[in-house]
């Protein structure tokens, strides 16, 4: 899942980038407006955690113009802005959820999922696709009662390829959704990544189009 | 005398009538004069008529000739009298009988007109004249009774009081319409500013006369200079937030992390001591946001404020599928500025969608005083927490479960506003209901 946060304080920033990234997000950081706007128009992020505050662009600002240019992808304000006017100009804006500071990070987190999920037409709190279930707290799949640990890189994968089954998702695709920016991107390792899914899970849980991508669960016919 | 229409009106009523008695008194005075003249000169005509028909014989005795006198100053006491002296013995009209006007003889080449009392006390204007003939000065003095003149010159008197008075009267009619006319927009200012105060518009019209536009334009920079600084301030205190949430994010994050699993005593404590610093921070915060009477800011618009309201609280509780059922009994406006109303209605209907089923209900009556009734078909609030809510200036921590932060927001609001907030259990729904009268603006 590829994030964008766009928060002002360093330090703020920092931290919460390092948790969203242990809890399996790619995260770009901002911090000001004029980047935020600019990265959450190029690049296709599953969700946005934008902060009203910034400096350059005000955040309401660059969520209207984002909308105006049609970027859909769901956001989540992120604030110490807590009247209510705010609340409604944001979520009228287009923000999809609204937090205010001092926020724990769990929260943050939990929406975050409720939004993706919701985005992606995923119905409930767990993601189980074909018996599969993925616990998102522990980044960990079970299926019938057996268990499997994943690391992080293929919790992001696998939680990918959840949200999306049936979907034929190209290398390209998935190395965008998985990694963050300044990575060192080589779609081959996307390859190595979904070989080492199909040793833990079985080879039949992702299947290959060749020329196309992969595809989790039913391929379409 | 404190309006400016019955100080006009006064002032042009005192001026009107001092006006037109002038003119009365001059127009009469000058008519009698003229009335006079006219006479007197008819009088210096007979007195001629009479020299020309006159002779002097050698004792100074004048010889009239009866023909040439006009029948009017033979009958006795006519009114219509002269009388001559050349020196020697004076000759009197017939009229005159046996009285004699007492009136003095002008030198030669002289005239003299004056009043005398006649005979019976006629009041007579007398023309007299002193001529030179046959070597000797001739006095001729003819003179006439008032006393008609008198009454015809009374009538017009009567006549011009009452025109006068007519004419005072139908003057005053014009001016009323004219003062009425010329503060209206005087009025309409005043009707422009209850409107202001009811909250309907926000500036004044400026469509009004030159003499109250100054009047006018300042109450409009006024307003907007107390728009511009509600508005700058609540910037200010949104920077203010953010530069203390921020950190206070770090430092509870920090807790949680460094602190928590090592000494969860101690974890406890800044848990609790940071919480308390970002609840009364939101407290003052809520307060100094508060727009207070906002006299000429936007008022509450239910038609336009609160759909938008709903539809965010639909969109952040979007998993609660609630339905809100209102009964704005034909309320356009909450007697709030926008952002206060916006503050009150948005936490009374956040925290009744929290712990509602399905159901919300808003009821408004009033206007005078606004009733504003939320009611949910939640789990409701025991009696003793109920009464503890009721309490003003108890803070609600989170320990009071559910309806417990948000309830205490609103009400320190509703005290800050003005008015008053009762719970009870709702009849209709069976969770809480919040009952709250908004007074009138003090």
């Amino acid at each position: 899942m590829r994030l964008l946060l766009a928060e002002d304080d360093p330090e703020l920033s920092a931290r919460l980038g390092r948790y969203l990234g242990r809890q399996g997000f790619a995260v770009d950081s901002c911090t000001d407006g004029v980047e935020t706007e600019f990265s959450g128009r190029e690049i296709a992020y599953d969700v946005i955690v934008l902060d009203l505050g910034l400096p350059k662009r005000p955040g309401l600002e660059v969520l209207a113009n984002w909308r105006k240019a049609g970027v859909k992808t769901p956001v989540l304000i992120l604030t110490a802005r807590d009247t209510w006017q705010e609340k409604v100009q944001g979520l009228q804006q287009g923000a999809d959820d609204y937090l205010t500071k001092p926020f724990n990070e769990e929260e943050l987190l939990a929406r975050l999922q409720a939004l993706i999920r919701r985005n992606t037409g995923t119905v409930g709190d767990t993601l189980s696709i074909n018996d599969w279930v993925l616990d998102e707290a522990t980044q960990s799949v079970s299926r019938e009662g057996e268990r499997w640990e994943l690391t992080g890189m293929e919790f992001r994968l696998l939680r990918y390829f959840m949200l999306h089954p049936g979907r034929i998702l190209s290398k390209s695709r998935l190395t965008e959704h998985v990694y963050e920016q300044d990575a060192d991107k080589d779609s081959n390792v996307i390859e190595v990544y979904v070989n080492r899914l199909r040793q833990k899970l079985g080879n039949e849980v992702i299947t290959t189009k060749r020329g196309q991508g992969y595809v989790f669960g039913k391929p379409p016919p | 005398m404190n309006s400016l229409r019955s100080r006009l009106g006064f002032g042009l009523i005192a001026s009107l009538i001092v006006m037109i008695g002038l003119l009365w008194l001059m127009v009469g005075q000058s008519v009698k004069v003229l009335l006079e003249q006219q006479m007197a000169s008819r009088l210096a005509h007979d007195g001629e008529a009479l020299l020309g028909g006159m002779r002097i014989d050698v004792d100074g005795r004048v010889l009239l000739q009866e023909r040439r006198i006009q029948g009017i100053y033979q009958q006795p006491y006519s009114g219509h009298y002269f009388q001559v002296d050349a020196g020697g013995q004076a000759t009197r009209s017939r009229s005159l009988w046996d009285a004699k006007l007492p009136i003095p003889d002008v030198a030669a080449g002289e005239t003299r007109i004056g009043y005398v009392t006649g005979p019976q006390q006629q009041p007579l204007l007398f023309w007299a004249h002193g001529y030179q003939k046959q070597g000797r000065v001739v006095h001729i003095a003819v003179a006439e009774d008032l006393l008609a003149l008198n009454a015809g010159f009374a009538q017009f008197r009567w006549q011009l009081a009452a025109w006068s008075l007519a004419m005072v009267l139908l003057l005053l009619l014009i001016q009323q319409y004219i003062v009425i006319r010329s503060l209206r927009p005087v009025s309409a200012a005043a009707a422009d500013i209850e409107r202001l105060e009811q909250g309907e518009i926000s500036t004044l019209s400026e469509q009004v006369p030159k003499e109250v536009r100054p009047l006018v334009q300042a109450i409009n920079r006024l307003l907007d200079r107390q728009r511009q600084r509600l508005h700058r301030s609540r910037e200010a205190l949104g920077n203010l937030a953010h530069t203390i949430k921020t950190p206070l994010t770090l430092l509870q994050q920090l807790a949680r992390e460094k602190v928590a699993g090592a000494d969860p005593a101690t974890y406890e404590q800044l848990e609790h001591y940071s919480r308390q610093i970002n609840e009364r921070v939101n407290q003052s915060l809520r307060r100094a946001r508060l727009a207070g009477d906002g006299l000429g800011a936007g008022r509450f618009d239910l038609r336009q404020d609160l759909p938008v309201l709903v539809d965010t609280l639909h969109r952040l509780h979007r998993e609660r599928r609630i339905t809100l059922h209102t009964q704005l009994n034909g309320i356009i406006t909450l007697p709030l500025e926008q952002q206060d109303g916006m503050e009150l209605l948005g936490n009374l209907l956040d925290n009744a969608w929290k712990w509602a089923r399905s159901s919300v209900s808003l009821t408004l009556s009033g206007p005078e005083p606004l009733t504003l009734i939320v009611e949910d078909d939640g789990p409701g609030v025991d009696a003793a927490a109920m009464q503890s809510l009721a309490q003003r200036g108890v803070r609600q921590d989170e320990n009071l479960p559910g309806h417990g932060i948000g309830l205490s927001i609103v009400r320190n609001l509703v005290d800050e506003i003005g008015g008053d907030i009762a719970f009870s259990a709702s009849e209709s729904l069976g969770g809480l209901q919040v009952k709250i009268h908004l007074g009138r603006r003090t």
